[in-house]
Order: C-alpha cells, then sequence, then structure tokens
C-alpha cells in the first residue's frame, strides 16, 4: 500500500496537458484531409473520384474537403501516391451542428466542471466505442475535466451516439434521449452517426443520429481519436470554440457544394 | 369477589363458552363463532389487565390443593399484568381477523377443532401469567406447548407442518424439562411450590445452586422466546402455522418466555453478580444480529418474520441482560430504565409482529402467495392493507417517530449507560453488544426497505400478484386496529413509560418515572421532584411545555437527568418530533409548489433501458435486493451452490439456467448438527447388535439379566 502511494509519486502526472497545452505527443491523431490546391483541373478530377463517400470534392483546380463525410480510408493520403490532398495533424474536430440553436440554448456554468455522459452505441462497429472508452483511462483521463458517464439517462446531461442507428436501436436511442432531462445535449461520434457512413442509410440502418434525435456537436472522424471527442465535450460545456467541418482553401467551399 | 377476579373468572367462562359453542353451532358458523367469542375474551382480558396495571387493583385466588405439593393458586401482580394486557391487545385483532380468514379452511379442515385449540390456547397462557405457584405455572407452560404443537399442526395433511410442529414440540419440552428442573431445585430449598416461599428461599441457594437454576431456567425459556442458539423452531413453524397462530405464536408465545426470564431470573431467584446478565446481554444481542442478518436474506414473508422475531427477542433479551447486569452492580434507576427499554420493545414487538403477519395474511388472501420474489405492486390492488403494512413497516424498522423507534433508542441507551460499571471486561462486552445491536437496527431498516419495496411497490411478478383484491372490511379492520397502536405507542411514550415502570418497580424498587419523564408540564411539581429551577427553565426555553394544558401528564420530552456537570444524558421527544417532521413534510410541498409553480411538467415513461416494454421478469427481486448483505456476511450465512441444471433449445442455446442456494443455518450448522450427527454415528455403531439371528438375541437376554443380577447384588 505504502509502494502504491510512493510509486504514484514518484511517477507524477502522466495524463495529457490538453487542453491546457496541445497534445505533442506523436500518433494521437490520424490527422484529417484538408483543402489542397493541385496545380491542374485533371489531377482534382482523379482525386475526387478516388474518395468512396463524396467528401473531396472538386472546384475547379482545387479540392474542397467536406470533412464530415471522410472515411479515413486514407485513398487520398499523401503516402498512398501522387494524387493526394494535404494532410493536417490537428485534433480538435468537433463541430457545432447548427449554431442559431446552440447558441439559443446555452448550457448552464454549473455543467462546466460537472457533466454526466450517457454513451448509445447504435450500432457502431466498435472502433467510436473503443476510442470514446479511452477517455477513462490514466492518458485521457476526462474525469480532470469533469465529466463523468453514468449508466442511466435520468442523471445524463449529454448523449454520446455512435454507430449509424440500426433499425433496432431506432427506438432505444429516442427512448434514452427522451429519459433525459432537460437541459440536454446530443454529441454524435464518428462518420456513421454524422451521416450513416459505410452502412447507411440502407435498409438496415439510417443516415446518422441526427435523424433521429436532434444532434448538437458533431464529432468527425472514423474514428475520431479520443481527443477528439474531449474536444467536443469541451465544446459543449463552451471551455473550446468548435471547428467548421468544410476545410480550407476555400472557406465557402461547403455552400459552393 | 374484587372486580378483578370477577373479570378473570369470566374471562375463562367465555374462553369455555367458545370452546363450547364450536361444537355446538353448525361449522359455517365456526370463524364468526371464533370472532364474537374471540373479541369479548379479548376484551375481558384488557378489562382486567388494564385495571390491575393502571389502579391499585390485586387479584390472588386459591384454587384446589394438589396432595402434597401445596395449593395452587392464582395471582397477578403488575408485571403479569402488562403482559396479560399486551397478549389481549393481540388477541382482540387476531380474534377479529380470523373470523374473515379462516373461511378458507372450510370444507378441508375442522374448525370446529380449530376453535377449540384457540381457546385452549387463550385460557393456557393467561394461566401461565397469572400462575401464583411453581406447580399451576409448569402444568399451564405445559398446556400452552401442548396446544401450540396442534396448532401449528392444524394443517396436519401437510408432511411438512407435521415436521416443523414436531420440531417444535420436541425443542418445547426440551426447555419445559429444564424450566421444571430449575423451579423443583429452588422448590426443595425453598420446601413450597408457591412463588412467594421460591423468593424467600432464592438468597439462601449456593453460588454453584443459583448458576446452575440460572443456566437451566435460562435454557428453559429461551426456547420459548426463541433465543440463539435454541431458535430453530420459529423459521419452521412460522410458515406452515395458519397465518393467525404465526401472529400468535410471534406476539404473544415467545413473549411467554421473556415472562419467564423476568419472573424467575429477575424476581423469584435474582442474580447477585453480573455473570449471568452478561449472559444474558450476549445471548440477547448476538440472537439479535443472527436474527435480523438471516430476515434480510429471506424472501418467504412469513420465515422473514419469524426470523426477525428472532431479533427482537434478541433486543427485549439484551435489555433484560444490562438490567440484570446493573441490578446486581447497584444501579437501580439504570436498571429500572433497561427493563423499560425491554418491555417497551416487547409489547411494541407484538403489536407490529402481530399487524405484519396479519399484514401477510391479507396479502396472501389477496394474492395467494407470501414470497417476495413473486408479489409487487400490491400497493396499488390493496391500498389499504398496504398502507397498515407500510405503518408496521416503518415501526419495525425503528424510523421515528414510530414505537419501534422509541424502544430501540432507549434499550441503545440503556446499553451506553455502562459506563457506570467499574468492571472493564463487563464494560467491553457491553460496547460489544451495543456495536451488535447497532448492526442489527441498520440490517433491520434493510431488511423491511426490501419487504415493502419488492412486495407492494413496482410491478406484480406473478399472476396472483397482478389479480390480487383488497380483503374484505373484516380483516382490515384488525390491521388498522393495530397500526393505530403502533402509533399511539410510538408519539406518546411519556404516557406508556409510567405504566411500564409501575410494573417493573417490584422487581428493581426503584422508580425511574423522574428519572425518564420530567414533569416539564407542570411547574408545582419541581419543588418535590428536586429538579434545578433552572434547568426546566431552560427546557422551558426550548418549548418543553408546548402542549401544557392541553394534555394531561408529566410532559412530551424522554429525558435521563445526570449530575450537575452532565446534567443531560440522554434526551428524545417523539412527540414534538411528528410535530416537526410533519411540519417539514408540509413546508417541503410548499417550498415544492412554490419553486416549480408555472413549470411544465414532463412525464416521461420509465426508463427500462431502453427496451421497449419493462416486463415484470427483468426487475429487482427481493433475492437480488438482499444480495449484498449475502455477499458481505458470506462468512456467516455460508451459501452453498447446489446443482445448476440447464434448459437448452437444440443443446447450444441455453434458456435458463437454475441454481438452487442452500442455507443452513448457522445455529443449525454449528450447535445442532455435530451432535446430531454424533448420535447418528453412535446408532450406526449400535445398530451392528441387530444381526438378525435368534440365537444372539437370545444371549443379548442373558448377557443383561447376568449384568442385572450382578449390579443387584452388589448394591444389596
Amino acid at each position: 500500500m505504502a509502494d502504491w502511494v510512493l510509486k504514484g509519486l514518484r511517477t507524477g502526472i502522466k495524463s495529457t496537458a490538453y487542453p491546457q497545452l496541445p497534445e505533442k505527443a506523436s500518433g494521437v491523431s490520424p490527422g484529417r484531409p484538408i483543402g489542397t490546391s493541385l496545380g491542374s483541373a485533371k489531377r482534382a478530377e482523379t482525386l475526387a473520384e478516388l474518395c468512396p463517400t463524396g467528401a473531396i470534392i472538386r472546384d475547379g483546380r482545387n479540392v474542397t474537403v467536406d470533412f464530415g463525410r471522410c472515411v479515413h480510408c486514407y485513398r487520398c493520403h499523401p503516402d498512398e501516391g501522387d494524387e493526394a490532398v494535404s494532410w493536417d495533424l490537428s485534433y480538435e474536430w468537433a463541430a457545432d451542428r447548427d449554431q442559431l440553436a446552440a447558441a439559443k440554448r446555452k448550457l448552464d456554468r454549473a455543467f462546466g466542471r460537472s457533466l454526466y455522459l450517457r454513451f448509445v452505441d447504435a450500432g457502431a462497429c466498435g472502433a467510436c466505442v473503443s476510442e470514446a472508452r479511452q477517455l477513462n483511462n490514466p492518458y485521457y483521463n476526462m474525469h480532470r475535466l469533469g465529466f463523468f458517464t453514468t449508466p442511466t439517462p435520468r442523471n445524463a446531461d449529454v448523449l454520446l451516439v455512435a454507430g449509424p442507428v440500426s433499425d433496432a436501436m431506432r427506438i432505444p436511442l429516442r427512448q434514452t434521449y427522451e429519459a433525459m432531462p432537460t437541459p440536454k445535449r446530443v454529441v454524435a461520434i464518428g462518420a456513421c452517426a454524422l451521416f450513416g457512413g459505410v452502412f447507411g442509410p440502407s435498409f438496415v440502418a439510417s443516415g446518422g443520429a441526427a435523424e433521429i434525435i436532434p444532434v448538437d456537436v458533431e464529432v468527425p472522424g472514423c474514428p475520431p481519436p479520443p481527443l477528439a471527442i474531449l474536444h467536443a465535450l469541451l465544446v459543449v460545456v463552451e471551455r473550446k470554440p468548435p471547428t467548421p467541418l468544410a476545410s480550407l482553401p476555400s472557406a465557402q467551399s461547403r455552400e459552393m457544394a | 369477589m374484587s372486580i378483578t377476579t370477577q373479570l378473570f373468572a369470566l374471562f375463562f367462562v367465555l374462553c369455555g363458552s367458545g370452546a363450547v359453542a364450536a361444537f355446538i353451532l353448525p361449522t359455517r358458523w365456526n370463524p364468526i363463532s371464533l370472532a364474537v367469542f374471540g373479541t369479548l375474551t379479548a376484551l375481558v382480558l384488557l378489562a382486567a389487565g388494564g385495571l390491575l396495571l393502571l389502579g391499585d387493583a390485586e387479584f390472588h385466588a386459591e384454587l384446589w390443593p394438589v396432595l402434597s405439593l401445596g395449593v395452587m393458586t392464582l395471582a397477578a401482580d403488575r408485571l403479569s399484568a402488562l403482559f396479560l394486557f399486551v397478549a389481549g391487545l393481540v388477541f382482540l385483532p387476531v380474534a377479529i381477523f380470523s373470523g374473515s380468514y379462516l373461511v378458507k379452511y372450510l370444507c378441508h379442515y375442522s374448525l370446529r377443532y380449530f376453535n377449540f385449540l384457540y381457546f385452549a390456547l387463550f385460557a393456557s397462557i393467561v394461566l401461565v401469567l397469572l400462575a401464583g405457584d411453581a406447580l399451576s405455572f409448569l402444568v399451564s407452560w405445559e398446556f400452552v406447548s401442548i396446544v401450540s404443537y396442534l396448532l401449528v399442526n392444524f394443517e396436519y395433511k401437510r408432511e411438512e407442518s407435521s415436521q416443523a410442529a414436531f420440531v417444535m414440540l420436541a425443542m418445547s419440552e426440551a426447555g419445559t424439562i429444564a424450566v421444571a428442573i430449575a423451579f423443583l431445585l429452588v422448590a426443595v430449598a425453598a420446601g413450597s411450590m408457591e412463588f412467594g416461599a421460591l423468593r424467600s428461599a432464592a438468597p439462601s441457594l449456593s453460588a454453584t445452586m443459583a448458576g446452575a437454576v440460572f443456566l437451566l431456567s435460562f435454557f428453559g425459556f429461551a426456547v420459548k422466546a426463541g433465543l440463539v442458539p435454541v431458535n430453530s423452531w420459529l423459521p419452521l413453524a412460522h410458515p406452515v402455522a395458519p397465518t393467525n397462530v404465526s401472529a400468535l405464536l410471534s406476539a404473544v408465545i415467545v413473549n411467554l418466555g421473556i415472562y419467564g426470564i423476568v419472573r424467575f431470573n429477575l424476581d423469584l431467584v435474582p442474580a447477585t453478580t453480573s455473570r449471568p446478565g452478561l449472559i444474558v446481554l450476549v445471548i440477547g444481542s448476538v440472537s439479535a444480529l443472527i436474527g435480523i442478518l438471516y430476515a434480510t436474506v429471506e424472501s418467504e414473508m412469513k420465515r422473514l418474520l419469524a426470523h426477525s422475531t428472532i431479533e427482537n427477542m434478541g433486543i427485549v433479551a439484551a435489555g433484560i441482560g444490562a438490567a440484570m447486569i446493573f441490578l446486581a452492580t447497584g444501579h437501580q434507576i439504570v436498571a429500572s430504565i433497561a427493563l423499560i427499554a425491554a418491555t417497551y420493545h416487547l409489547a411494541n414487538h407484538s403489536v407490529y409482529k402481530a399487524l405484519l403477519f396479519l399484514g401477510t395474511g391479507a396479502v396472501e388472501a389477496g394474492a395467494h402467495t407470501r414470497d417476495l420474489d413473486r408479489l409487487g405492486g400490491i400497493a396499488r390492488v390493496m391500498p389499504w392493507t398496504s398502507v397498515f403494512f407500510l405503518i408496521g413497516v416503518m415501526a419495525i424498522a425503528a424510523l421515528p417517530p414510530l414505537n419501534g423507534f422509541v424502544s430501540e433508542w432507549l434499550t441503545l441507551q440503556t446499553v451506553l449507560r455502562s459506563v457506570l460499571l467499574s468492571s472493564t471486561p463487563v464494560k467491553i462486552v457491553f460496547a460489544i453488544s451495543g456495536a451488535m445491536l447497532a448492526l442489527t437496527a441498520g440490517l433491520a431498516v434493510t431488511c423491511f426497505v426490501k419487504v415493502f419495496a419488492m412486495g407492494f411497490l413496482g410491478l406484480a411478478r406473478s399472476e396472483g400478484a397482478a389479480n390480487a383484491a383488497e380483503v374484505r372490511i373484516g380483516m382490515r379492520t384488525p390491521l388498522a386496529l393495530l397500526a393505530a397502536a403502533c402509533i399511539l405507542l410510538g408519539l406518546l411514550p411519556t404516557y406508556v413509560i409510567p405504566i411500564l415502570d409501575r410494573s417493573v418497580m417490584p422487581l428493581t424498587h426503584e422508580s425511574a418515572t423522574a428519572a425518564l419523564v420530567p414533569p416539564f408540564f407542570s411547574l408545582a411539581a419541581q419543588g418535590q421532584e428536586a429538579i434545578p429551577p433552572k434547568f426546566l427553565a431552560e427546557f422551558h426555553d426550548l418549548g418543553a411545555q408546548v402542549g401544557e394544558g392541553l394534555l394531561p401528564g408529566r410532559g412530551l420530552v424522554v429525558l435521563h437527568r445526570g449530575e450537575e456537570h452532565n446534567p443531560v444524558i440522554f434526551a428524545m421527544s417523539t412527540s414534538y418530533m411528528f410535530v416537526a417532521l410533519t411540519g417539514i413534510l408540509a413546508l417541503t410541498f410548499v417550498v415544492f409548489r412554490l419553486a416549480t409553480r408555472g413549470r411544465t411538467l414532463a412525464r416521461r415513461a420509465v426508463w427500462a433501458g431502453g427496451l421497449r416494454r419493462l416486463w415484470p421478469g427483468i426487475t429487482y427481486t427481493a433475492t437480488g435486493f438482499s444480495n449484498p448483505v449475502r455477499v458481505i456476511f458470506g462468512a456467516v450465512l455460508h451459501p452453498a451452490a447446489g446443482e445448476d441444471s440447464t434448459e437448452a433449445v437444440a443443446q447450444h442455446f441455453r434458456t435458463a439456467i437454475t441454481r438452487d442456494q442452500v442455507e443452513a443455518h448457522i445455529v443449525d450448522r454449528l450447535v445442532l448438527d455435530p451432535p446430531v450427527s454424533g448420535l447418528r454415528w453412535l446408532a450406526a455403531i449400535v445398530r451392528r447388535m441387530h444381526v438378525g439371528n435368534v440365537n444372539a438375541y437370545a444371549a443379548y437376554v442373558l448377557v443383561a439379566l447376568l449384568l442385572v443380577l450382578i449390579i443387584g447384588a452388589g448394591i444389596f
């Protein structure tokens, strides 16, 4: 027992410094494709056709990236060939789905350091679940920021949804959302929860959580790294600003698409 | 003839007419006749007991001389009056309840027989309490044993019923033998069977003799009181007996054991050292803990209540043990307080245990099951029964301001008064017992939260519970009476304590009324009672005089005063607590309404883990609720898992796994099983003599004859 305390003191704090300081360790993020100027319309065309989910949109000689639709297949990654977009190794990916509505439903300051999460796996492949689970480990240690999980939605403030919402999970997801007291927020994790991913919309799954319940914050990625989910929670309690989904070089790329 | 003599004569005449009426009236009228005669007898007993308890009436009657053993006498002092009154308090609602309850036995069992036994039991219980000499005590004691055996075995067609009743009779007889020897040992020294003579002969007993007498009598009475380690008959007999008989077993017959301990070991042969008291205290607190432990993990309501009876009798015995120690060490007033606590708890236990047993009977009549795992949702279909049952549950869980709280609190406070004692080992024993009693109180809350939550709330877990209907008014009235008694005994302790004090004063020779109930209502009394005016004034500033002029009596605060440097040792008032709690409840309601005014209330379906429909099979069960206790106290409960049986479809898809878990009672395991297996072992050896050969048997006869001749020659 004494050894245990001593060892703890000797080891010191090993948790990530995020959000006070940016995380510098390598491998915490798979990176994200960002809009790139390719120099020729032909190359831009080829690149856009490479993307299986249509996240890369050609715009003349440039491509813009709708990161919300990216499934991290890496076909456009610089390592995979000459036709590649730029990669950005950031991890603060969480986006506000509807900024107006979010502003209207400002969470109380009291939630800033005590936020209870209810995680619902609505038909996910397991990747998002695995990443979300990392938040409880000593490295990401979400408890230090005042985030806790709860088994019952009656105590939950935030609903974390992963997966495309399979048919079997439609009613349970709806019930979970309704069982939560107001004020409440919904965070959709991963490409599937955002738009159905590679599974939906189809004969067994809908096209994302937003079809069933109102989603407030979206975390793109397939799967998003733990820090991206942590960023989403910080966005919910307004301790970090959200990042837009559509990316450089042109800011209006999404509307144009 | 004095009025009490007339009342007792009337009582026995009514008992006799009740028994005779059972055979004259048509069978279908038997329940009604039991209700009518039972109510009348109980009322007469209450009147007689009340007169003896409150007034200065005395009762003494000589019956007839028996050979050379002396005259059989009946006599009642205030101690017996207290037990008589409590018995009447239980018999009254039980009689009313039986009027509706017994109908279910029509055409199955003979109700004539039941009525006869009921009145025989009632009369013999009263005779035990009235006995004025050892002979009539033992005779009526034996009658109680036999008649209660017959009543427990009323459903004689059921195998388990006969077995349980036989265990009860066997243990009871063992106890009776011990008691009889104890009485005879003292009677030989006294030269008479009369209680007065026994009392005066007690001091002349040698220390060894007094010790033997104590051990024998305590063993014998402990069997009746259901104390560990002679408690095995309670959880066996209660579930098989008709419910009204269970109520009588738990609320009256076990009291006789306590009466025996008090009468014999405090009144007739009081202990001169603190050792007997220590034994009673330790046995009492161990019984309390073991009783409640088994009650907490039990799901069958009647068996649960039987275990809880062991617990409550343990608390009473602990109070009596404390009183014996305080008395032996010369702390008369504290001994009085301890005895008041014990008798108060005894009366309370009788009232709420009768309520709970009759409530269980009502639930069984409505839902056709007593298994908590199969009940549920009874509050919705049987609202009246549930309300009364809730009052009983709160009382037995010792929640203020109900009666269980008052007596358990007093018992714990007296155990804490061990600081007065000089011997350190005794103090340590007191501390451990106090801790055990406190743990008992905690577990009791767990246990009875389980009973009410699993039985009465939630979803119905069986067809019977779902289709239950409220019982008839004849079954609800006795519940209401007992619930009212629970509330009154809880809210007005300052009126009950002086009465109890009067009945235990002959044992301790010192009144504790002044020490427990200060006269806050009458300033005039302060001179006589020697209460410092400053002290009185301080409590009057706190509002201890509220109610003065409205209510008679000395006050509503139970308060034990100490010396100058420690003016208040303990103080409590359930009466004011009730007012305050009601006020807080009302205030909460008002504040809640004000705070939520203008807000819309959203109603959502019950959260069932995302399932489309909540069905009873997945809700929490009583077994599940008590499983943490089962795990924590695994060393004591020692659950042994049996074979798993698996149901499967197509060999691979398991649909159900059934696991039987057997819990042998710790007393059976540690105390009863070793001698039983030893006897079996011995019997197996002796059995080898039975070789089935005639020549061998002839040889045995010859050897036996030779032995007798040799021994005979040696003696003469």
